[in-house]
């Protein structure tokens, strides 16, 4: 898992579930992980926009990253976590059903995104990687969050 | 590392300067004879040459320094102000200000002096006719040399000579300076930008071999020389370069020019180290005037002691008291829930020191409109005289401050008004006078504080605006109909040229009338939270009055909750609140309005607007209503419960959610709860 070294190949990836699958996004673009709390509904946003919530004095948007992908939506857990990531600059905020862990992935071990990948389209894929015999699902976090896109169309 | 890092202080001081020449050019043109505000112009543009110099900025330098030699004949009483050149030396304000920003926006276009350093050279040698004899003797002198090899291999073109030779008028000498760094020195370009500036503060720059670009790319061994301007003594400036760390060597030679005037002591300076002594200290004793009269007028120019902040640095700050006023609110609340003396005590002293804090913040973002203001005397001369018109520009309350957001905004819309009145209001000399006015026309622009907000207004003495010629021109665009023009008063008629595409102007010129600037201004004055209103009369002038809140940051809010959610509306855009039954809602034309004072106010349910979810409060016996108005229209609210007055800072929605209309941004409750401002207008439409 974790090994002690790794060169500039090895990626650190935060793994986290949405449903049964598993998902991994660059830790560099992880500032850190929050219990579910008090989210303020935006009026007119779009509708993966679960709202607003208040980080040490900073409004943040949360987005509803199944949702945003097209999943099937399940209830908050004791497990729900909200995955702080900063994307060219936005902060946002990821609602996910659990954070498993952080690991290293070599970059061998990653292929480029396929059509569809456990029910998500290829736009918001960044790879697909291989751990052990565990398929990790690579987000691509600007097109998810929509960063200059469409970023606030479908209202 | 490398000059770099200074670009941004370049740019500042550049622009800050620029703003000084136009000021002080205007005010030459008004009066060609004053001495003082030449010498502020030549200290200007000295500045810009040598800052520009350092930087590498060759075009502008050499602008600058052809300027300069316009100015010191001007100074000196060989040239007469005459417009021909005050003009040019506006266009080559133009030209740097050009420069400047091509440079600031890190564009590779760059501005073509060329014709510009021409006309100013042939200005400079318009003298010639009339005191042949002397400039006869100069011209004679500068093609013998028109490039002059040091002994270290530094070849000056003419433009440097002549640089060179001005400065030696004044006092100062210039010395070729070679530089040696010690071998395996790790920081080559910080050594050498450290020299260039130890240089620059005892004189000025000219060349550097190799040139600073290349000096900052570290592409050059352990040596390097420059030609350099200083007041200083040769072992002076030997000294200081000494004292930088890792500089092995220094060797200070004085530059040998021939030139007409100080041919014998070029003569005798030849190229050795002994002999500078002797002539420096000669050339310094007629120097003193000439250098400390500028420096002590620096000095008076600067005023009190400040710092220079980055307006990030403020807007972190302003942020962080944010904070702090979010949990002193947060604090309150507890110390109300629990009651203990000694909580409700420290509470109170700590929302006394958060009030302070919190002025104090405010006061240092405050910016006096006078940044703003400065660049319209030379708008409007240009204007004006582009119109064939005679306008007198009056300024008044330029030290009024403001909040740093509001200033950088509201430059265009008076920019608009301005130009309007100009174009529109002040009518041409020939039209004044049959009407017996002054064929001066004059326009004030007026700040000053009110209460809590600033007032700017533009007023002119021109034509004014006629009421009636307004709703004709309104009626013929459709824009109202004959019963509502029939209705109109004057005021309100003149109040139609807000609306988007007014023009009244019969021709459109380059300068208005296309019909888009009342509309533009009203628009983003009222983005800014502010109104903007005209009052006119026919041939005694307009007075446009715009009204600013002092800071965007902090306002105060009503609180609302529509079923479970909280909103905060701007109390500057409430008028009032009220209570209704259901029954006092009429329809007219499927829109729901009550009647309130004998006015009909469209009826906006908040909880539709934004799609709150139901809650089943909405067949309540009593409803709450808050007025909001935007400019003249009124309206309406219905939301659940008024919560309260409070202070609230205001929070961007970032980037993602920007584009949602209904929503001016967010604040953090006392609770750390997230609640969204509405933007009334938007509500409204």
């Amino acid at each position: 898992m974790a090994e002690n070294t790794f060169d500039d190949r090895d990626i650190q990836l935060v793994i986290f579930k949405l449903g049964r699958e598993d998902y991994g996004i660059s830790i560099l673009q992880v500032q850190e992980i929050k219990r579910i709390l008090d989210i303020t509904r935006v009026p007119n946003s779009p509708d993966y926009i679960k709202g607003v919530i208040n980080l040490r004095g900073s409004v943040l948007p949360v987005l509803d990253l199944k949702k945003r992908l097209h999943l099937p939506p399940a209830d908050y857990t004791e497990d729900t976590r909200i995955i702080i990531v900063k994307v060219e600059e936005i902060v946002v905020g990821l609602i996910v059903d659990a954070v498993s862990e952080v690991t290293t992935l070599s970059s061998e071990n990653i292929e480029p995104p396929t059509t569809v990948v456990g029910g998500v389209s290829a736009q918001y894929l960044s790879g697909v990687g291989k751990q052990d015999d565990n398929l990790l699902i690579l987000l691509n976090l600007a097109a998810i969050v929509g960063v200059g896109a469409e970023a606030g169309k479908a209202s | 590392m490398g000059l770099n890092q200074y670009m941004g202080m370049f740019l500042e001081e550049s622009r800050e300067h620029l703003q000084t020449l136009n000021r002080c050019l205007l005010s030459l043109e008004n009066d060609p004879r004053n001495l003082t505000v030449l010498d502020e112009i030549f200290r200007s543009a000295h500045t810009i040459k040598g800052m520009s110099a350092t930087m590498g900025f060759t075009a502008i330098a050499e602008l600058t320094h052809e300027m300069e030699n316009v100015l010191d004949l001007l100074r000196k009483g060989q040239l007469a102000a005459s417009r021909g050149i005050i003009d040019t030396l506006f266009k080559c304000l133009d030209t740097l200000e050009q420069s400047v920003e091509s440079i600031a926006s890190n564009s590779e276009a760059t501005v073509d002096i060329k014709p510009l350093a021409a006309k100013l050279a042939k200005l400079a040698a318009g003298k010639d006719e009339a005191e042949p004899v002397q400039a006869a003797a100069v011209k004679a002198a500068a093609p013998v040399s028109p490039v002059i090899a040091t002994s270290s291999g530094i070849t000056l073109n003419d433009t440097e000579i002549d640089v060179i030779k001005a400065a030696s008028r004044q006092g100062y000498a210039a010395y070729e300076v070679q530089v040696g760094l010690r071998e395996g020195c790790l920081l080559k370009s910080a050594r050498a930008y450290m020299v260039m500036n130890a240089l620059d503060e005892l004189g000025d720059v000219i060349k550097s071999v190799p040139p600073a670009e290349e000096l900052e790319k570290e592409n050059f061994e352990y040596s390097f020389s420059v030609v350099a301007l200083s007041d200083a003594e040769p072992e002076k400036v030997q000294q200081t370069l000494l004292a930088i760390s890792e500089i092995d060597s220094a060797t200070v030679l004085p530059l040998a020019i021939p030139d007409a005037a100080s041919a014998q002591e070029v003569k005798s300076a030849a190229v050795q180290e002994d002999k500078p002594e002797a002539e420096a200290p000669a050339v310094k004793q007629d120097a003193p005037p000439a250098a400390d009269a500028p420096s002590a007028a620096d000095k008076k120019l600067r005023g009190g002691q400040s710092v220079r902040v980055d307006i990030d640095k403020l807007d972190t700050l302003l942020n962080l008291v944010g904070e702090l006023v979010i949990n002193k609110t947060r604090l309150e609340q507890i110390g109300l829930s629990h009651r203990l003396t000694d909580l409700t005590e420290t509470i109170e002293q700590m929302d006394r020191v958060t009030t302070d804090l919190q002025a104090v913040v405010m006061k240092v973002r405050m910016v006096p409109v006078g940044q703003v203001f400065n660049r319209f005397p030379r708008m409007v001369r240009d204007l004006s005289r582009d119109l064939n018109k005679e306008v007198n520009l009056i300024i008044q309350g330029e030290e009024t401050e403001l909040d740093r957001t509001v200033i950088d905004e509201i430059g265009d819309p008076l920019v608009h008004l301005l130009r309007n009145a100009i174009d529109h209001g002040i009518e041409s000399p020939a039209e004044r006078e049959a009407k017996g006015k002054n064929p001066v026309g004059e326009i004030r622009l007026i700040a000053r504080h009110e209460g809590n907000n600033v007032i700017i207004m533009v007023e002119d003495d021109g034509a004014g605006v006629n009421p009636e010629v307004v709703k004709q021109k309104a009626l013929e665009k459709g824009m109202i109909n004959q019963a509502e023009a029939e209705k109109m008063d004057a005021a309100e008629a003149v109040r139609l040229l807000f609306l988007p595409g007014f023009s009244t102007a019969k021709v459109v010129t380059d300068v208005s009338g296309r019909g888009v600037g009342m509309d533009a201004v009203k628009t983003k004055i009222e983005s800014l939270g502010g109104m903007v209103d005209v009052e006119t009369k026919v041939n005694e002038g307009s007075r446009f009055k715009i009204r600013l809140p002092l800071t965007l940051a902090i306002i105060q809010a009503l609180l609302v909750k529509v079923c479970e959610e909280i909103y905060a509306i701007p109390l500057g855009s409430i008028d009032s609140t009220i209570n209704i039954t259901p029954g006092d809602i009429k329809t007219i034309q499927n829109q729901e309005v009550i009647l309130l004072r004998g006015q009909i106010i469209p009826i906006v349910r908040l909880g539709n607007v934004l799609g709150v979810p139901e809650c089943g409060k909405e067949n309540a016996e009593e409803l709450y209503v808050v007025i909001v108005h935007m400019g003249e229209q009124k309206a309406g609210v219905i939301v659940d419960t008024l919560i309260g007055q409070q202070e609230i800072v205001i929070k961007s929605l970032g980037k993602l959610l920007a584009s949602i209309k209904v929503l001016a941004g967010a604040t953090i409750l006392g609770d750390g709860r997230v609640a969204l401002i509405l933007d009334v207008g938007s509500i409204m439409q």
